[in-house]
């Protein structure tokens, strides 16, 4: 069945796809770009927003003397203080992102418990300049409730009377608190990834080696050869095989490239245990032998090269359901049946690896599975290949 | 070389081929001669061991096609159709090795053998550049290098003229002379009356998959008094319909 016949066709096929651009775009590049590219592009809209909260703002402050309230504002941190010529046409650049008015003797009203009149001015239309504002109103906030904790004070008041409940909020996850939200991508793509990719990577191989293998009239002579009919088959689907799992080994790549360029994308997955790294790169090779399999026998089924490639578009889609119904199942509550459910049961071994769960007795099952279903794909694409009626009929 | 022994096929409906027997003797040209739908090619797939046959046999060289299908495909190399197709993103060279290895040729072997064929067919020019973009008659050099790498004892062709040029048909034309002349053993189909005089030595005529007749041209001339293949062949059939 594996003989030295088999090694010419698989060496000669990889020859083939490697040199095909179509190919090599289509199951690498766009793998190792999608993940970064995705990574870049939430990153940029948090990223942008941590900074803005962390820069210092520049803002203008009116007063017609020095004043404790102007030195707190001056010295409180992440607000940089500036004199522009003229702060209204400033404000309105956005060179500044706010003006503070503070009137007269402030120091001296609010010695007397009057109540001065601060007034912020700023630009209602830019998001900057009014979180600016509201950045400023909270600092008066904070120098008004030192004050109103002085005078407590001076009347002997505890101030906490002002707190009478205290709350405070931990995650229970044994995580760093921003591991939420890369959990969650995580948990949602990583699986739609391995899946999808393992199972239709081999779709542009299989179509050239089956049905164009028969369009272009190569498969006459190819049959006519010494090499035995079983063992050029098999050349063929370590090929396919061999181009599906490079697409799934690309996008990995490319899910580390966009760890490395934004880590809330891989949250704690970069500690999953080498055990599970290991069950769900096993389980998701088995998937691209069923496939693989599946997608040379619809090849070879095919007349023509365009009849491949209209049954087995559809193929993505059959692949892509299972995934995306199971998109915010929880890793940690997934229920038995799922383990039984041909595709869904492999997404489920992947989704519990992420939180951790490593169920050793889920992943013999799963095996068990995939050991059947690679058999039953193998015999089908044999029966397929040494059908007179399918491989002769024009 | 080839004895031909109540060989039939048929399909889920339709019998193809019908109990067919014929000789070809070492170093004959035998022309297949027939309809579009006799069973001509079928008859040759069943030969070159890609169908297999529902009823009879065939003994190649003294080999049994059923008992040992791979023995008999290494003593073969066939041209089947006009237009035949190689791979794109290989080289001549690369197209060509790789039916060698297929065949079970060692690697020195089969560069000391495209050497030879390509002196042969004027194709040194080309050797090494992708197929892709070679015009038909790179193409079909290329079809034919590939299928006597092996050096094969007997050659089957299907229609290996049709929808080809003038040019071309030449081409083939003086190939199957020169493989006569090395004293190959070839089967031949083909429903042009004129393409079977010019190269032929011996004609089995083929229709509704069944063998109307064996005999030479000569015999046939003789037999039917000097009339036109053409009318040979319109009259034997004809009788049938
Ligand atoms: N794979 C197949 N499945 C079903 N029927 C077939 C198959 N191959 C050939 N046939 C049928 O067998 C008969 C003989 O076909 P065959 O191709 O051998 O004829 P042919 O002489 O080569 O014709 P042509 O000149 O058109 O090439 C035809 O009726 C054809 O429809
Ligand atoms: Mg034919």
């Amino acid at each position: 069945m594996i003989n030295k016949y088999t090694w010419i066709v698989l060496k000669k096929e990889l020859t083939d796809i490697f040199r095909d651009k179509k190919t090599l775009i289509t199951s690498i590049l766009i793998p190792i770009l999608v993940f970064p590219i995705m990574a870049f592009v939430i990153g940029m809209g948090t990223d942008k927003f941590i900074d803005d909260s962390s820069q210092d703002i520049s803002i203008a402050i009116i007063s017609e003397e020095e004043s404790k309230l102007e030195s707190f504002i001056r010295d409180h941190e992440g607000i940089n203080v500036v004199a522009p010529d003229n702060p209204e046409e400033a404000l309105s650049e956005l060179d500044i992102k706010a003006i503070i008015k503070i009137p007269q003797g402030v120091d001296q009203q609010i010695e007397n418990d009057e109540m001065p009149d601060i007034e912020i001015l700023y630009d209602s239309t830019s998001t900057n300049s009014d979180s600016a504002r509201s950045r400023v109103a909270g600092i008066i906030g904070e120098y008004s409730q030192s004050i109103v904790f002085n005078r407590l004070e001076e009347l002997g008041i505890d101030p906490q009377v002002l707190n009478p409940i205290s709350v405070s909020s931990t995650p229970i996850a044994n995580q760093d608190e921003d591991a939420g939200l890369g959990i969650m991508i995580l948990s949602m793509l990583l699986p739609l990834m391995l899946t999808v990719w393992a199972a239709v990577g081999g779709i542009p191989a299989a179509t050239d080696l089956g049905a164009g293998e028969k369009e272009r009239q190569t498969l006459e002579p190819l049959l006519t050869t010494r090499a035995n009919r079983l063992s050029l088959l098999m050349g063929k689907y370590f090929a396919v095989v061999i181009a599906a799992i490079m697409g799934t080994i690309a996008a990995l790549i490319g899910f580390g490239i966009a760890g490395k360029i934004n880590p809330n994308f891989m949250g704690t997955g970069s500690g999953m245990p080498l055990k599970s790294a290991v069950a769900v790169g096993i389980l998701c090779i088995g998937l691209a032998l069923v496939f693989s399999a599946l997608e040379l026998a619809i090849s070879f089924f095919a007349r023509s090269f365009k009849e491949a490639q209209t049954y087995l578009s559809p193929l993505t889609i059959v692949v892509m359901l299972p995934a995306y119904l199971t998109m915010y199942l929880d890793g940690k509550e997934i229920p038995e049946y799922f383990f039984h459910i041909p595709l869904v049961n492999t997404i489920a071994v992947i989704k519990e690896s992420i939180v951790l769960v490593f169920n050793i007795q889920h992943i013999l099952i799963v095996s068990g599975w995939t050991i059947l279903y690679i058999a039953l794909a193998l015999f089908l694409t044999v029966k397929m290949f040494n059908k007179e009626s399918v491989m002769f009929r024009s | 070389m080839i004895q031909v022994k109540n060989l039939s096929k048929s399909f889920k409906k339709v019998d193809a081929v019908t109990n067919i027997s014929f000789e070809v003797k070492k170093g004959v040209v035998f022309g297949l001669l027939g309809e579009n739908g006799a069973g001509k090619t079928t008859t040759l797939r069943m030969l070159a061991t890609m169908l297999k046959p529902t009823n009879g046999t065939a003994i190649v060289d003294g080999i049994d096609l059923l008992q040992h299908p791979e023995k008999v495909r290494g003593l073969i190399g066939i041209l089947f159709g006009g237009e035949t197709g190689l791979y794109d993103r290989l080289t001549a060279r690369e197209n060509i090795t790789y039916f060698g290895l297929l065949n079970g040729m060692e690697k020195l072997e089969i560069e000391r053998r495209i050497e030879e064929i390509s002196n042969m067919l004027d194709m040194n020019e080309y050797l090494d550049r992708r197929a892709g973009k070679f015009s038909k008659g790179m193409k079909q050099k290329v079809s034919i290098a590939r299928s006597i790498i092996h050096d094969p004892d007997i050659m089957l062709f299907d229609e290996p003229t049709s929808g080809l040029d003038v040019t071309s048909i030449r081409v083939v034309h003086e190939f199957i002379r020169r493989l006569k002349e090395q004293g190959k053993t070839i089967v031949f189909s083909s429903h042009s009356m004129n393409e079977v005089e010019k190269l032929c030595d011996e004609v089995g005529i083929i229709h509704k998959g069944e063998i109307v007749e064996v005999a030479t041209i000569k015999e046939l001339r003789e037999k039917y008094e000097d009339m036109e293949l053409e009318d040979i062949f319109v009259k034997l059939v004809g009788g049938k319909k």
